[in-house]
């Protein structure tokens, strides 16, 4: 074997985000003297996602059954769909307090990377609807240009469904300063301003 | 060594939580590619400055022949906004972009190119034949690029002819297609395409005219057809798109 075990380990280590060598080296000696168990239980769990993870057959959230445990939730109001570009965004939101359901697209539409809308959930999204009680969508792709683009595409494939549909507004983020604001970020809070 | 310049936003491609690896079209340094630390959280300095097609005074650093400087200020000089408010004028502009990344190479400074690109992006923000304007943006970067096809002749023998052979990037007539076509070929499949005398003849207006003057030019649909399938076999025999 070319690289020790260690070695080895920090080499898969640096191809995760945002780790770079001296991080993995870190990580990979205090794996070393983890308690076995304790150690083990991280590479199980890895293990499981790669063999159980995969997406919900109503919303693409990732699961490890058919259906994931938001769309199985009875408690959960049926009425509000938010969409979503990834799975992960999900999590995020959860943490808002939002007590509807969910839609994931898999990515934003992007014709410089040929993602065009039939390489999105799009479709799903539109007979899902067609099908139970969705009274309004609430469209939370990313403020930027990919997630725009995306909007605009169901904001007009959703029109003919005769269902509400809503955008998350865009602003400045909590904690900044005006001056600090360019021109697009600027004019796009003042198109969502609302009446206090 | 930190390097200041202009740029337009080609395209970004996400890399780990946050950053981005954004290419730019700029006047200094042709095509770069340039990282970007963590313009997607909200709280980025770089704001809306990375979105495609912002055009931006840039400063990046890194060795000279870095392949991955770092790009540590951008402030918009034309936001360029609305090409990125609806999907036609999007789509139209992401295939400049496109046409502009396929076609130059990382690093070799090209003025020309830059101005042309500003220049269409500035044409789509009027009311304007999208279609009209990505031919002649096409047509335009290929010759600046050294790629324009030739159209005056025949390759081999200088006769008029009206056959356009991909491998030759040039007319070839109908006496000397017969050999050419047994040629030892590379990466795309040759093609012989039958051009009209006013397609030749418009392809070399778009090609010189002044930018002011060009606009005159209302060609039909069957021409612009005519010109698009050119152009498109043409570049697709020069650089095969990459999927
Ligand atoms: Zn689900
Ligand atoms: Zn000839």
């Amino acid at each position: 074997m070319a690289l020790g075990i260690i070695e080895n380990l920090i080499q898969r280590l640096t191809s995760l985000p945002g780790i770079g060598r001296k991080t993995a080296q870190r990580l990979a000696f205090y794996i070393l003297a983890m308690p076995d168990g304790e150690a083990k239980s991280i590479a199980e769990a890895i293990n499981d996602v790669k063999d159980k993870a995969r997406f919900c057959s109503v919303c693409f959230n990732i699961t490890e059954s058919d259906t994931c445990s938001i769309c199985s939730d009875m408690e959960r109001d049926r009425k509000k769909i938010c969409v979503v570009e990834e799975p992960s965004n999900i999590l995020v939101i959860e943490r808002t307090g939002f007590k509807g359901i969910y839609h994931v697209l898999l990515g934003a539409l992007s014709p410089i990377d040929r993602i065009t809308p039939e390489k999105l959930k799009i479709e799903e999204l539109l007979s899902r609807i067609r099908t139970d009680s969705a009274e309004e969508v609430i469209i939370a792709t990313n403020p930027n240009t990919k997630g725009e683009m995306t909007a605009q595409y169901l904001k007009e494939a959703l029109a003919p469904l005769g269902i509400t549909v809503s955008r998350i507004a865009y602003g400045l983020p909590m904690g900044s300063d005006i001056e600090f604001a360019d021109e697009v970020t600027l004019k796009k809070s003042f198109e969502g301003r609302r009446n206090i | 060594m930190l390097r200041r310049t202009e740029g337009i936003v080609l395209k970004t491609f996400p890399l780990g939580e946050a950053d981005l690896i954004v290419s730019f079209l700029t006047p200094d340094h042709g095509l770069i590619s340039a990282f970007a630390k963590s313009p997607r959280k909200t709280k980025s300095r770089f704001g809306s400055s990375l979105e495609p097609f912002t055009y931006s005074n840039i400063s990046f650093w890194g060795k000279e022949d870095s392949k991955l400087p770092r790009l540590t200020q951008a402030d918009i000089i034309e936001p360029f906004q609305e090409l990125r408010e609806d999907i036609a004028t999007f789509t139209a502009a992401s295939e400049a972009a496109l046409f502009t990344l396929r076609l130059l190479a990382e690093g070799e400074a090209n003025k020309k190119a830059f101005y042309l690109l500003r220049g269409v992006l500035r044409m789509m923000l009027r009311p304007s034949d999208r279609s009209f304007v990505i031919v002649l943006y096409k047509i335009r970067l290929l010759d600046i690029a050294g790629y324009s096809p030739s159209l005056k002749g025949c390759a081999r023998c200088g006769k008029t002819g009206y056959g356009f052979y991909t491998p030759d990037g040039s007319i070839i007539c109908d006496s000397c297609i017969g050999g050419a076509a047994t040629r030892g070929l590379r990466g795309a499949t040759p093609h012989h395409i039958r051009l009209s005398p006013g397609c030749v003849k418009l392809y070399e207006s778009l090609r010189t005219w002044d930018m002011e003057k060009v606009f005159r030019i209302k060609p039909s649909l069957g021409m612009m057809k005519e010109l698009q399938s050119l152009l498109g076999a043409h570049v697709e025999y020069l650089h095969p798109e990459k999927r």
